[in-house]
């Protein structure tokens, strides 16, 4: 009746490979998880302000956006947006040439938009972020009532 | 002279060590950019997508976030500065309370980088922005910065039956 006491207790040590299986599953974890992460990104724009100059200025060239109730968009009053197109490629593709050429003259471009009161802020982000991609950094934002449209 | 030549029988081994270390260095590495690009963002609060802005950069600037959500049922907005809900009639008070915000901590004066971070719900409509803008301008905030997401929160997309 000794043959508990027979068995020895081996030591066994710190062991390498269940080690690594956890490591790399913990890895594969972080790494898929980095693929969906969601960052929070922000649009700059400014407020209209009023600021005290001597010196001559060039007059910037002025642009105006509008943003409708049912999510139309229109460029100096054109129609160029239709309700539910989220890329805003012609938008883009018309404000890409605007900042081209203000570059190649050396003048400033400055895009108001205006979006009705009712507008959502989701059309508003689709405008502002199309603007970021075409590089307008001069934008300032209005909401109207709905009686310039 | 048989030190460096005469090894063709040793079989290099397997190296465990820096097999490890090459492993904790990449799941240090996924862990930091994972972890410090979590959002704790209001779950009301359902961000539009900016995937052309900028990342956020909170360093050195003083930021007033207000968070802008919407109530469906209502048809209102509820604006919260941080955690503190701020009420859009009693426009001073609101105004009081974000000024002191773009206080600088060092000087106990105006932060004039400070900026106003607006991160609305897409429903939020834009006589609210608007406001909220106002409020900003009043307590001396010119610097605005709209904030979204880089990519579709699609399970929040489903939970909004696509809105």
């Amino acid at each position: 009746m000794k043959r508990g006491k027979e068995v020895p207790e081996k030591d066994l040590g710190f062991q390498l490979a269940p080690m690594i299986d956890v490591v790399f599953v913990i890895m594969l974890f972080f790494m898929v998880m980095a693929g969906a992460v969601k960052v929070e990104y922000e649009i700059k724009t400014t407020l209209p302000g009023t600021v005290e100059n001597t010196e001559s200025t060039d007059q910037p060239e002025e642009v105006n956006i509008g943003v409708s109730e049912a999510g139309e968009i229109t460029l100096n009053q054109d129609p160029i947006g239709r309700p539910g197109d989220k890329e805003l490629k012609d938008l883009y593709i018309e404000m890409k040439k605007l900042a081209d050429a203000a570059t190649q003259a050396k003048m400033k471009i400055v895009v108001t938009v205006a979006a009705e009161e009712t507008a959502k802020y989701d059309r508003i982000m689709n405008v502002l972020d199309v603007l970021a991609k075409a590089k307008v950094s001069n934008v300032t934002f209005s909401a109207t009532s709905g009686d310039e449209f | 002279m048989g030190g460096s030549a005469g090894g063709e029988s040793d079989d290099p081994d397997f190296q465990i060590a820096p097999i490890i270390d090459v492993l904790l260095v990449l799941l240090i590495f996924f862990m930091s950019i994972t972890s410090a690009q979590v959002l704790k963002i209001d779950k009301n609060i359902f961000l539009p997508v900016a995937k052309n802005g900028e990342e956020r950069d909170d360093k050195g600037k003083g930021a007033v976030l207000l968070n802008v959500a919407w109530d469906k049922a209502l048809g209102t907005v509820k604006v919260s500065l941080d955690e503190t809900v701020l009420d859009l009639e009693d426009k001073e008070k609101s105004v009081e309370m974000i000024r002191q915000k773009a206080i600088d901590p060092a000087t106990k004066k105006h932060n004039p980088k400070a900026r106003l971070l607006i991160r609305a719900d897409r429903l939020v409509t834009a006589k609210y922005i608007n406001k909220v803008l106002e409020l900003g301008a009043e307590a001396g905030l010119d610097n605005i910065a709209f904030t979204g997401l880089n990519q579709e929160d699609q399970a929040m997309l489903a939970k909004r039956g696509g809105q």
